[in-house]
């Protein structure tokens, strides 16, 4: 299917040469590397998580005062010891749990609830729309980090709170996309014939509009996993997650904070490990959007 | 446009309403009781009911929220538990601090972005074109405190280019040149993961722009390169007063965290210290001038949007 | 800063143009035809992709002759729209165009660039059909208008050129200039924004209008106001109009000359009479009959089998639309038909069909391609 049509009145100086009309086949043949790379190294990062007690050289709590602050590639400790004495290499495993937990849950929850949410604004009438696209309204009026702080911090600092948290910030985001993606749908043909077919309001949502939103929510929300990595890892770092001594890298960024005169570079580490894991999740959703072909004008 | 700004302005009083009731929700749900800490351990009933009936706190919610509001509007925010001060001056004082913070911050996102934008959009056939495009990427997703970190543990630890916190020399003086040389790393901090975003949503906004029509049917008018380019970014702007709006949020946030590395006298660092410190009215007014600011930052915004694109106004 | 090479406009007699061959001065009324006439010769546009390349347009000539208007006829994909822009320089260095294209004597396709721009909308001016967003959407229609004056500097003031986009924008039939010339764009109908759009296109009296499906967009009575519009001004200012369509209709309404267009060729051309009351070509037959008049019997709809082979998709040794074709022998796979005379300024590119198709489009014996 690689017939080249040029449509009328759409002649435009293309960047590679061809008119705008042109038309590749729609699903690639092969799956791009912006896909493949940071899809393994996420998998092989949850399971290294996952089997933790197998992977990491020691537990998250071991240690003693007199190894403290030992550098990168200290014999036994291949990313040096915390303050306590901890191997950070072992803490930074045993830390994924709680640290992509904190990332990943929020997103499917508020994603889940999310979704729900536009649909039923788009195509629930006018007074419904107006209700949800209000009540959303405030909740983006706050930025979304002193919310998630001040939710953070009146349920109680822990993983489950921070979860929480996170969930109620990125309903607003993912609501408002779904809820565009799916105006956008009500406008189109298909749509309308569903409706003369007489079909229900929810079988349309379930087999017509969910179907041809979903390709875009993914893309919108594995690159909202990224950021709330980020997120659950600076409430971390304010005290605010999982109860030390646990691992978990926004506590340990707190916890070598308080060294960074003595061992600066330490810090860095559970810093990059937010970064590195984030950024992975911002290019797998990239790839994805390659992949599935679709058209997300939501780029953060 | 003067109706569009009252409509504008009109609308942001029900939100300001809905800010209001869920900043005092979630200062009720914190836990912790706010009498025993003040009372003191050793206080006796009849002294804590005392003091919760001056706290007003034996009181139903709603009249709780309407005293709070009406004692707001008046100008009192209360007075700090731990600091025994009134609270507005000293809110007022820090949130002057973090716009100086996001606001530098905005600059760097701002203009870094759009330069960054602008080589990646003409020069987007060529390989430094993609370069600019995978750097801006890579800041997207540079969490602030992160860069804060990295920055501070370059360049302030061991090569001294930089102090490492505060806001003005240890002594509270020198000028303008101090207060700069202290803003440099924290405003780059903030002001990095937007200036990614900014940097792409300017660029592909750009390549967009250049690829429709109107940009050949200008060319058949016969303006020249330039004429035609300087109308291309003319119709990028709006995109960039849309990235704007949804950036801010960032930008403050992002500040919060950034001024708690740094110590930078702001908004957040009075926050940090408030949570642990259990310091309720603090809490509760810094959240509320936060978001009404950021509200109030919103609308401006949006009449910037509408004063660049005439569409908007409806 | 900018170079403007003018063309003498037809009531401007103080500027003498390096491009006038004779240097004598034009006279007011009617330019010397050959100041405005556009012809192009052998014009090839080839579009270059990573791997591959298309070509679009594979070899056309035709003249617009000043006064005069030329119809480029053809469905999409037929390259006529490219044609069209590639005449005026439009596309990027991506784009390979080559042939020769001249204007009053100078050659356009060897000029520097920054001579084509003095000459885009000066000279030779584009009407871009009203899809989306042919009008900056941000600014004004007068602001736009006006600054196609002054770039071009028609008008010494900015007085003056407000004052002569008022002019023009009545000129082109709308009815409350003053007020269209604060609006922007989205507060303009359809109608409105294409007369703007000929409005920016005539401002500065170019010699030769191109107007690449001016109509498609419009109501068919606005459509009849439009090309009424075109011919009123073509009397008015003396200029040529290349108007690209796929309506036949159109070229009935307003057409000297027609050519006909297929996958990047053309295939017929000549007077409008000649070409679209005796079409020597079984495919421009076929356009015409696919068009239902008022006496086409009920349920009769005559389409032509099939459909155009994409650009890219056509080969150079047969003629293009004999897969179609009912009058197709053999020869007509294996060479590519020339252009030929058929009748006094009539030109077909069908040996088969010999100069006439038949009334009734069938060859005989006939073959059953009609509908039942």
């Amino acid at each position: 299917m690689s017939a080249i049509e040029i449509p009328i009145g759409l002649m435009s100086p293309a960047d590679d040469g061809l008119p705008a009309g042109e038309v590749i086949s729609r699903t690639r043949r092969h799956i791009p590397l912006t896909v493949i790379i940071p899809g393994s190294f996420l998998g092989l990062l949850i399971l290294a998580a996952i089997f933790a007690p197998l992977v990491a050289p020691d537990g998250p709590l071991a240690g003693s005062i007199a190894d403290r602050l030992q550098g990168v590639g200290s014999p036994g400790h291949l990313l040096g010891t915390d303050g306590q004495g901890r191997d950070i290499l072992s803490r930074l495993i045993w830390g994924a749990r709680p640290s992509l937990l904190e990332g990943i849950v929020p997103v499917a929850i508020a994603g889940t609830i999310g979704t729900v949410l536009g649909m039923v604004a788009s195509l629930g009438g006018r007074r419904m729309h107006t209700l949800i696209m209000r009540t959303l309204d405030v909740f983006y009026s706050f930025p979304a980090v002193l919310l998630a702080i001040a939710l953070a911090a009146a349920l109680g600092a822990g993983v489950v709170s921070d979860i929480v948290a996170l969930s109620i910030v990125l309903i607003a985001p993912i609501a408002r996309v779904a809820e565009t993606e799916v105006s956008r749908l009500r406008s189109s043909d298909f749509m309308e014939a569903a409706k003369a077919s007489g079909a229900s309001w929810p079988t349309i949502a379930g087999r017509q509009v969910l179907p041809n939103i979903a390709p875009t929510l993914l893309v919108y929300c594995t690159a909202l996993i990224g950021l709330a990595i980020v997120f659950a890892g600076g409430l971390s770092f304010l005290g605010l997650g999982i109860a030390p001594p646990q691992a978990e890298w926004g506590s340990m960024l707190n916890d070598l904070n308080q060294d960074l005169y003595n061992a600066p570079v330490l810090t860095l580490i559970p810093a990059l490990m937010i970064f590195v894991t984030s950024i992975a999740f911002n290019i797998l959703g990239d790839g994805l959007r390659d992949l599935l072909d679709t058209h997300s004008e939501t780029g953060q | 446009m003067e109706r569009f700004i009252g409509r504008r302005l009109l609308i942001c009083i029900p939100t300001l309403i809905g800010v209001t009731i869920v900043v005092f929700i979630t200062i009720k749900i914190i836990p912790g009781n706010p009498v025993a800490s003040l009372a003191g351990i050793n206080s006796t009933a009849a002294v804590r009911a005392a003091i919760t009936h001056r706290l007003g706190l034996d009181q139903p919610w709603p009249v709780q929220y309407f005293d709070w509001i009406r004692s707001t509007l008046q100008g009192n925010l209360g007075t700090s538990i731990s600091r025994q001060v009134a609270v507005r001056p000293l809110v007022f004082s820090a949130l002057s601090n973090t716009f100086i913070l996001a606001g530098a911050g905005a600059v760097v996102a701002f203009v870094g972005g759009t330069l960054l934008g602008l080589w990646g959009a003409l020069r987007h056939r060529h390989r430094d074109g993609s370069v600019a495009d995978s750097v801006a990427a890579l800041t997207v997703a540079a969490p602030q405190y992160s860069v804060a970190l990295v920055l501070l543990v370059v360049l302030t630890v061991n090569i001294t280019a930089f102090p490492s916190g505060g806001m003005y020399n240890s002594s509270g003086g020198g000028g303008l040149p101090a207060l700069l040389d202290h803003l440099i790393l924290p405003a780059i901090a903030v002001g990095l993961a937007p200036l990614g975003v900014i940097a792409r949503i300017f660029r592909s906004s750009l390549i967009d722009v250049m690829n429709q029509e109107f940009v050949t049917s200008l060319r058949a008018r016969g303006l020249s390169r330039g004429a035609v380019l300087r109308h291309a970014i003319h119709n990028t702007l709006p995109s960039l007063f849309t990235v704007a709006g949804l950036q801010i949020g960032f930008l403050l946030g992002g500040a919060l965290f950034v001024e708690i590395l740094f110590t930078w006298p702001g908004i957040g660092q009075l926050i940090f210290q408030s949570i642990s410190a259990r310091d309720y009215p603090v809490i509760e007014a810094c959240s509320l001038v936060l978001a009404v600011a950021f509200v109030l930052l919103n609308v401006i915004i949006d009449v910037g949007h509408a004063l660049v694109d005439p569409r908007v106004r409806q | 800063m900018t170079t403007t090479t003018h063309l003498p406009a037809p009531t401007d007699v103080r500027h003498s143009s390096r491009l006038d061959p004779g240097g004598s001065p034009s006279t007011p009324d009617t330019p010397g035809p050959a100041e405005g006439t556009l012809v192009v010769e052998d014009l090839h546009v080839t579009f270059r992709a990573k791997h591959r390349s298309v070509e679009a347009v594979r070899g056309i000539s035709f003249t617009v002759t000043a006064g005069k208007t030329l119809v480029l006829l053809g469905e999409s994909g037929s390259g006529k729209s490219v044609s069209a822009r590639s005449i005026l320089r439009l596309y990027s260095s991506a784009v390979e165009v080559t042939g020769r294209a001249t204007l009053g004597g100078v050659e356009l396709f060897g000029l520097p660039e920054r001579e084509m721009q003095s000459l885009r909308g000066q000279a030779i001016a584009l009407v871009p059909q009203d899809a989306s967003g042919t009008l900056d959407p941000l600014r004004r229609i007068g602001s736009q208008i006006t600054e196609v004056l002054r770039r071009h500097a028609v008008v010494s003031s900015r007085k003056e050129a407000r004052q002569r986009a008022e002019e023009l924008l009545a000129q082109v039939g709308i009815a409350d200039p003053r007020r269209a010339v604060r609006s922007y764009p989205h507060e303009l109908s359809g109608g409105m924004r294409q007369r703007a759009l000929i409005a920016i296109a005539i401002a500065c009296s170019p010699r030769v209008l191109i107007a690449d499906e001016p109509t498609t967009a419009l109501d068919v009575t606005i459509q009849a106001q439009i090309l009424e519009l075109f011919a009123s001004l073509q009397d008015s200012l003396g200029m040529g109009l290349l108007l690209v369509t796929h309506d036949v209709g159109v070229a009935r309404q307003i057409a000297h000359r027609v050519a006909v267009m297929y996958a990047g060729l053309l295939v017929e051309e000549g007077t409008g009479a000649a070409v679209l009351d005796h079409p020597a070509h079984p495919y421009t037959a076929g356009l015409l009959r696919a068009v239902p008049t008022h006496d086409t019997p009920r349920g009769f709809l005559h389409a032509i089998p099939g459909k155009p082979p994409a650009a890219g998709e056509t080969v150079a040794d047969a003629c293009a639309f004999a897969p179609r074709c009912a009058f197709a022998v053999d020869s007509c796979r294996t060479e590519q038909p020339e252009l030929v005379l058929v009748g006094s300024e009539h030109r077909a590119a069908c040996p088969v069909v010999d100069g006439e198709v038949p009334p009734d489009g069938t060859p005989a014996p006939a073959t059953g391609l009609e509908a039942p």
